[in-house]
């Protein structure tokens, strides 16, 4: 069932690098459509495996991915259609694509551990994805902007400053990513905290619940993905580092995430393991 | 119906005699009048700018109309013939047509792929069609032309790109700043680029612009030839810390910004982007200030050499637009064919008609005793009989390939049908003005 989006956001991908590398209109509309596409039929795999599991699912990590990667879509496309810039499709749809890969070779069990039965998990996760989605898109704006601003400072004026958008929208765009994407990360890293305390009372011995202290090296990654994105926040307002430097932090911040994401929340982690 | 294309350019003839023919100093709707009641030519328009003063026309006896348009040239502008005849070129039919599409779509200009040329030529056939001095023939090619114009456009890089300094130097400001709106910009020295520049920018929205001189009047009279205002030599450094570009034009021998200075003045906690646009020779800013992070430094050769690079982008990209100047004039020459067909269809169905007119008179008596819609439905039937058996033919004739083809057909279309002398082209003038935009996306 996963495979169906993987299929779609690939071919979004290779429209908007034809649309990218020409500068054709026409191969951008057609991204976008197939983007919508892709979009629409994700949904409807996510929509009917709820229906079938009775609550969303992203209780295992593969599960996890692809709702990840169903909401950056979506983040993606809401972009794009209030500021009609597509040049940043490119970087994203690998992403897509790259992620979606997961749910697709291996889409795991969705079982569900009784300790999780709390609406507590659903704000924990949901605001966490959404968060990572921001971060995502926060990320890619970053990375184009250092690659326009190395273009501009050395004078050699080529391939991205002429299809990437202005400095100044980019660095606009990625604010509002960062600012969005820590709103969302307080709200998930915070519930997970006051719900680990709570559960613990309920389930004293669960040994997830006892490995989820700082010592876990997910916990950890995701405090300091917080700190990361608290300081890219608060240097903006109070340091002036907007620019080059926001785009770097939130480059940065965005490895951890995936660096979070994947590899620790595959092997490393003993603590969320459910 | 022929074409013809009479006129002068910045490729055949000097400044001189381009000024000495300009119609657009001058009202070009009364000029295009007056060819008009001077010429035999049955359809006019006058295409004049700063580089091209060109007469298109449509008549029948394309020798005579020239002579006329020579004599007219020279009346109009009190030049004799003979000054102007070296420079002179004269194209006909497909060739005036590929000259004009060519134009439209900037190929012909001085600055090739340049934005303006095709407003100007859709605004001369405006002038013209206002008048009454355009009919089918020039309509025609003339919208077909605007077409051409938009899809190299669209199609090509013919016109991306700035192509001077100062516009360079406001794209790129534009590519850090997105909109000009609410930036300030500080200029320095008052020349002549540096109004320019200023003047660009101001057009693209930038709110507030300081300019300093070491001479105060300098500055002050810049300041209000591009409405801004001036500012104190001594308090440069002050300005500059407000300013989101700065743009320095002096004629100082030495640098008068450093690095400290902008250091300074743009503090620790700025790392809003500092555009510095440095167009003096000898320079005006020490090239170490591009160190600073947030600082673009560009110099005149910086920006000199995007223009070469743009340029010889646009140059590439000539080879695309040509081909779609070649691709439009075939389809252009095979409508032209098919409307050479037009006097055979017209005088062969004017036979049919009449026939079919003569025999319904013939049996007028005997269908008297019927009904007025019985006698309607008659007249209507052997008018789709007549439709329908000249359908066929008429698709085949405006389809044929070429010329030579098309006259022996002609030719024996006409003696198989006995239709005579009466196959002249009707070349009555188009009753009502057309409007450019109507027809801008011609049928192909």
């Amino acid at each position: 069932m996963n495979f169906l989006p993987l299929v779609l956001y690939a071919a979004a991908g290779a429209a908007y690098a034809i649309h990218f590398a020409r500068r054709s209109p026409q191969a951008g509309r057609i991204a976008t459509t197939l983007l919508i596409l892709a979009a629409l039929v994700h949904t409807f795999v996510i929509g009917m495996q709820t229906m079938e599991v009775r609550h969303v699912p992203f209780a295992n990590p593969s599960r996890a991915v692809a709702t990840f990667v169903w909401l950056l879509a979506l983040s993606y496309l809401y972009l794009e259609v209030t500021t009609e810039e597509r040049a940043m499709g490119v970087f994203i749809m690998p992403i897509l694509a790259g992620l979606q890969l997961i749910p697709a070779l291996s889409p795991g069990v969705e079982r569900m551990d009784p300790v999780l039965d709390s609406p507590w998990f659903w704000v924990h996760v949901s605001s966490l994805l959404f968060a990572y989605a921001s971060c995502a898109l926060a990320g890619v704006l970053g990375l184009t902007y250092v690659l326009q601003f190395k273009e501009i400072k050395k004078k050699h004026l080529g391939y991205f400053y002429t299809r990437l958008p202005s400095l100044q929208t980019l660095d606009v765009m990625n604010s509002r990513a960062v600012t969005i994407g820590w709103l969302f990360l307080t709200v998930g890293v915070a519930v997970g905290a006051l719900w680990t305390a709570q559960a613990r009372v309920l389930a004293p011995n669960d040994p997830n619940l006892m490995a989820m202290s700082l010592d876990d090296p997910k916990v950890l990654g995701a405090v300091i993905t917080w700190g990361v994105y608290s300081f890219a926040v608060l240097s903006r307002r109070t340091m002036g580092w907007t620019g080059r430097r926001a785009a770097w932090l939130s480059a940065v911040g965005f490895a951890i995430v995936l660096l979070n994401f994947l590899p620790i929340n595959y092997f490393v982690t003993t603590s969320h393991t459910f | 119906m022929h074409l013809l294309l009479l006129g002068v350019s910045h490729r055949t003839a000097p400044v001189e005699l381009r000024e000495r023919l300009d119609f657009s100093s001058r009202d070009v709707g009364a000029a295009v009048e007056s060819l008009s009641a001077h010429s035999s030519a049955a359809e006019s328009v006058v295409l004049s700018t700063c580089n091209r003063s060109e007469i298109y026309v449509a008549g029948d006896d394309p020798l005579r109309a020239r002579d006329e348009i020579e004599t007219f040239l020279s009346d109009y502008h009190q030049v004799p013939r003979d000054v102007f005849r070296p420079h002179l070129f004269v194209y006909d039919d497909v060739e005036a047509a590929r000259h004009l599409f060519r134009v439209a779509s900037g190929l012909d200009s001085l600055v090739v792929g340049e934005p303006q040329i095709l407003g100007q030529v859709k605004s001369a056939f405006q002038t013209a069609s206002e008048r009454r001095c355009t009919g089918p023939l020039l309509n025609k090619t003339f919208h077909w032309a605007f077409g051409v114009g938009k899809r190299v456009r669209s199609e090509t890089a013919l016109g991306e790109g700035a192509v001077s300094v100062s516009f360079a130097a406001v794209s790129l400001a534009r590519k850090i700043f997105g909109r000009l709106d609410g930036r300030r910009v500080l200029v320095v020295g008052a020349g002549e680029i540096s109004a320019l520049t200023a003047q660009h920018l101001r057009s693209h929205g930038v709110e507030e612009i300081a300019i300093t001189s070491r001479t105060a009047a300098h500055a002050e009279a810049l300041a209000a030839e591009v409405g801004g205002h001036a500012v104190p030599w001594a308090s440069l450094r002050q300005a500059m810390g407000s300013a989101d570009i700065v743009l320095t034009a002096t004629g100082s021998q030495r640098p008068i910004i450093v690095r400290e200075d902008v250091e300074m003045v743009l503090g620790r906690k700025r790392a809003e982007p500092l555009f510095i646009i440095d167009v003096a020779v000898p320079r005006d800013v020490d090239p170490a200030v591009s160190e600073i992070e947030q600082v673009f430094l560009y110099n005149v050769d910086d920006l000199q050499s995007i223009v070469q690079e743009n340029l010889a982008r646009r140059g590439a990209e000539i080879a695309r637009a040509e081909a779609i100047v070649d691709e439009e004039l075939a389809r252009f020459t095979a409508w032209q064919r098919s409307r050479r067909a037009i006097p055979t269809v017209v005088a062969l169905r004017q036979r049919f008609e009449d026939i079919r007119l003569a025999e319904l008179r013939r049996l007028d008596s005997r269908l008297s005793g019927l009904p007025p819609e019985a006698r309607a439905r008659i007249d209507e039937v052997t008018r789709l009989i007549v439709e329908k058996l000249l359908l066929e033919p008429t698709e085949q004739l405006k389809a044929l390939p070429d010329v030579e083809t098309q006259a022996a057909y002609t030719e024996a279309l006409c003696r198989v049908f006995r239709l005579g002398d009466d196959t002249h082209e009707p070349s009555e003038r188009d009753p009502a003005p057309v409007s450019v935009e109507d027809g801008a996306d011609h049928d192909r």
